[in-house]
């Protein structure tokens, strides 16, 4: 045996210290066995913002020569083992400018696992996750996707239930007594080893055949290298925008073309025209600038840019005329409001369907105690 | 010699409501800021109210990092990175610059705005003395906007002059022996420079919760000329430990419990705005900090009796300062007050 490569693709500072205990977790159950390993995070992600997707890695291997021919590197070039925090990851991730959107499995070797947590199947996920070349396992966790602060951990045990997957979808990593002594040593919590334990019975493995998933293509920019830049390090600026694409009216602002940003998103809002008042608040306090200005007036938030934040939502001062809804229920970034224009009672019905989706939304702190309360709730 | 240099400025009315607000973006999407980074918004508002004819200067932090991703940008206005502590520099350097260029006759006579900004860590630490050196030069147009996340954010949130009373940040943990890491109170930075500064004709405190407030206090002081310096205060969902999609709410708690009050100074005289003015006039009364306080994670560990006294803190400002919520320094008999 060689090297084992794990990655955990999570979004950022929110979930930051969960992707921590992952990889440190392998890292202390594979030593119980003998190896040796590492865990880092990528280097490019930090300063680590919250939403945008970020990778940590676990490289475990049987000696130091072999461990040390994987860890000068910036990011593994395969890993056996991906695990997705968040299932809306499933969608393509997008880390910086440049970077194209990156499939979720891209880095998977041939039948190697995609760990999801999800309150989802995996015939619901399978269409969104692109299409390889090389068949691999899909393996389900049931569960919310776990948000918890930059100071505040939530410890709802998705790092152990995740953590206990593995001996069961990659055994060559390390067995369940490794990592239960692993988890007592360095988190000397029985609770959290009877998670794992229950999760390594739970977890749910399905095979992914070549041909199944998302066919698209991911789109991609050529980088420019440093000879390609302008004297002076120039940046051109953005153009000014002009009217609603189609239209004599309204407004689209230009936008960064090499970052859209939309794969920091695990919400995303559905507008009620027919409620809009067109006060001009969710278009004024975007942070994103996502709001292209309709021609008779709307504001029709642009899904290319934007993060699923949910500052449109709260500030919008009519009931359910902005709705966060689950971004996992689109496979598009299509406006919103082009469809309304065609079809009022359509767009009614469609509308009404997103939002019976709606997940009780937790993106991190709300109030003191409220930790403390979803703990209780998510480790039965 | 020239000391006012009130013919090369732009004439920016008031926005009279939110429906006469600009309708084009000079500071687009496709930047890698947190989601609901009010940072973010405040730029965007900043030269929405600006306007195109204007050219920015961004010191190091968020602003500047997570904004340009590399080789790329968000800004259709001319932007450009300076250290972090020179936004003074840079601002005043740039101002003179135009000037000098333009009274060669080497660029086209027009009034360009100048607008240089800076974090917390970069404006109110670092950089305050050339902040202040660029305020004592009447000769020069430029507007400093110091977007105050409370903390040095970038590099994951140490303690600057500008954290709150007892915050968790990287440099501040609370402890078991030790709950309170950071023991000392703001900075008062916006009074502090209006105060000390005879030549700055406009010092204002914004939110982008207010964002009509924000913009037009951001066209007065471009319009006002010389040095002039805006404070804001901008929710950090990552920094301060919320879901961003409390950024709005969590910028009107702060007004509304009297922790940040929205005043100007304008040629010396002092105007409250919005809930504050209501505040000072006695016509709303102040929320309790608590409010505040324990919708973020960076607060998490307070106990009732840090809540009381950051309470404590904060009614001493509006009962104690000899201008409330602005000037904390009283005579000497009514020290005990
Ligand atoms: C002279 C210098 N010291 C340190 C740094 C590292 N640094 C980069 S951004 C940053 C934080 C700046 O904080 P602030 O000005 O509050 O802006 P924020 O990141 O909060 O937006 C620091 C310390 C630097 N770039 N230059
Ligand atoms: S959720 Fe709303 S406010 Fe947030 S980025 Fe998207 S459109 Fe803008
Ligand atoms: S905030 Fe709500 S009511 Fe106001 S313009 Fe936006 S969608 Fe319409
Ligand atoms: S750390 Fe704070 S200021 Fe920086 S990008 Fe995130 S929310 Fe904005
Ligand atoms: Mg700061």
């Amino acid at each position: 045996m060689s090297t084992i490569a794990v990655e955990v693709i999570y979004r950022g500072i929110f979930q930051k210290t969960m992707a921590k205990h992952i990889t440190r977790g392998i890292v202390l159950a594979a030593r119980k066995e003998g190896k040796v390993g590492i865990a880092f995070g990528r280097y490019g992600d930090s300063p680590e913002r919250n939403g945008i997707p970020a990778k940590q890695f676990a490289i475990v291997a049987d000696n130091d020569e072999e461990l040390q021919g994987s860890i000068a590197k910036y990011e593994p070039t395969e890993v056996d083992v991906a695990i997705a925090v968040d299932d809306a990851l499933c969608k393509g991730v997008e880390s910086w400018a440049w970077y194209g959107l990156q499939p979720v499995n891209k880095l998977l070797k041939e039948n190697g696992t995609l760990i999801v947590t999800t309150t989802q199947s995996a015939e619901e996920l399978i269409p969104h996750i692109h299409k390889k070349e090389l068949p691999y396992n899909l393996a389900v966790i049931k569960g919310k996707a776990s948000f918890s602060g930059l100071w505040v951990y939530k410890n709802d045990h998705t790092d152990m239930r995740v953590l206990g997957a593995l001996p069961r979808v990659a055994p060559h990593l390390f067995g369940s007594p490794a990592l239960e002594s692993a988890i007592r040593e360095e988190w000397k919590d029985e609770l959290k080893v009877a998670s794992a334990e229950k999760s390594f019975e739970r977890v749910q493995i399905r095979k992914v055949k070549p041909e199944e998933g998302n066919p698209e293509i991911p789109y991609s920019f050529t980088m420019p290298g440093w000879k390609s830049m302008e004297e002076g390090l120039v940046v051109r600026a953005i153009p000014l925008g002009s009217h609603f694409p189609g239209h004599d009216g309204g407004y689209r602002p230009e936008r960064n073309p090499y970052f859209k940003k939309f794969t920091t998103r695990t919400m995303r809002p559905v507008v009620d025209f027919s409620k809009c008042t067109k006060c001009t608040l969710c278009w004024l306090q975007c942070p994103d600038s996502c709001f292209d200005v309709t021609p008779d007036g709307y504001y029709d938030a642009n899904m290319e840019a934007c993060c699923g934040c949910g500052v449109c939502e709260a500030v919008c001062p009519v009931d359910k005329c902005v709705t966060m809804v689950d971004d996992t229920r689109f496979d598009n970034n299509n406006g919103e409001w082009e469809m309304w224009k065609k079809d009022k009672d359509g767009y009614a019905t469609w509308l009404a369907s997103k939002i019976e989706h709606r997940p009780e939304r937790s993106h991190g702190f709300h109030h003191r105690g409220q930790y403390e309360k979803e703990r209780i709730e998510q480790t039965d | 010699m020239e000391t006012q240099a009130s013919m090369d400025i732009q004439k920016l009315d008031s926005f009279k409501g939110v429906k006469r607000v600009t309708v084009e973006e000079y500071f687009t999407s496709g930047h890698r800021t947190c989601q609901g980074c009010e940072s973010a918004l405040v730029m965007k508002l900043m030269v929405k109210a600006a306007g195109p004819r204007t050219i920015v200067l961004g010191s190091t932090g968020c602003m500047y990092v997570a904004n340009t991703t590399y080789y790329t940008t968000p800004w259709v206005v001319p932007w450009m990175h300076t250290q972090l502590g020179s936004s003074g520099s840079a601002g005043l350097g740039t101002a003179a610059g135009l000037k000098a260029l333009m009274r060669k006759g080497k660029m086209k006579k027009e009034p360009i705005n100048v607008i240089a900004f800076c974090g917390d860590g970069g404006g109110i630490d670092m950089g305050l003395s050339a902040i202040s050196a660029t305020l004592m030069h009447p000769q020069y147009n430029l507007l400093i906007l110091c977007y105050d996340n409370e903390s040095y954010a970038n590099t994951d949130i140490q303690v600057s002059g500008a954290s709150p009373w007892g915050a968790n940040t990287t440099f501040s943990p609370p402890g078991k022996a030790h709950r309170i890491m950071h023991t000392r109170w703001k900075k008062n930075v916006a009074g502090m420079l209006a105060a000390g500064h005879p030549a700055c004709r406009y010092v204002a405190t914004v939110c982008a919760s207010y964002a009509l407030d924000m913009m037009n206090k951001v066209r007065k002081a471009l319009s006002t000329g010389g040095p002039t310096f805006i404070h804001s205060l901008d929710p950090c969902p990552k920094g301060w430990d919320y879901d961003p999609m409390y950024s709005h709410e969590l910028g009107e708690l702060a007004i509304e419990a009297g922790i940040f009050p929205l005043y100007e100074v304008e040629e010396m005289k002092l105007k409250f705005y919005g809930k504050t003015k209501k505040i000072v006039e006695g016509r709303l009364k102040r929320r309790p900090v608590k409010d505040y306080l324990s919708r973020q994670g960076r607060f998490a560990h307070f106990t009732e009796e840090d809540i009381d006294y950051f309470q404590k803190k904060t009614d001493e400002m509006w009962e104690k300062w000899i201008l409330p919520g602005v000037i904390p320094i009283q005579p000497e008999k009514d020290g005990g007050k």
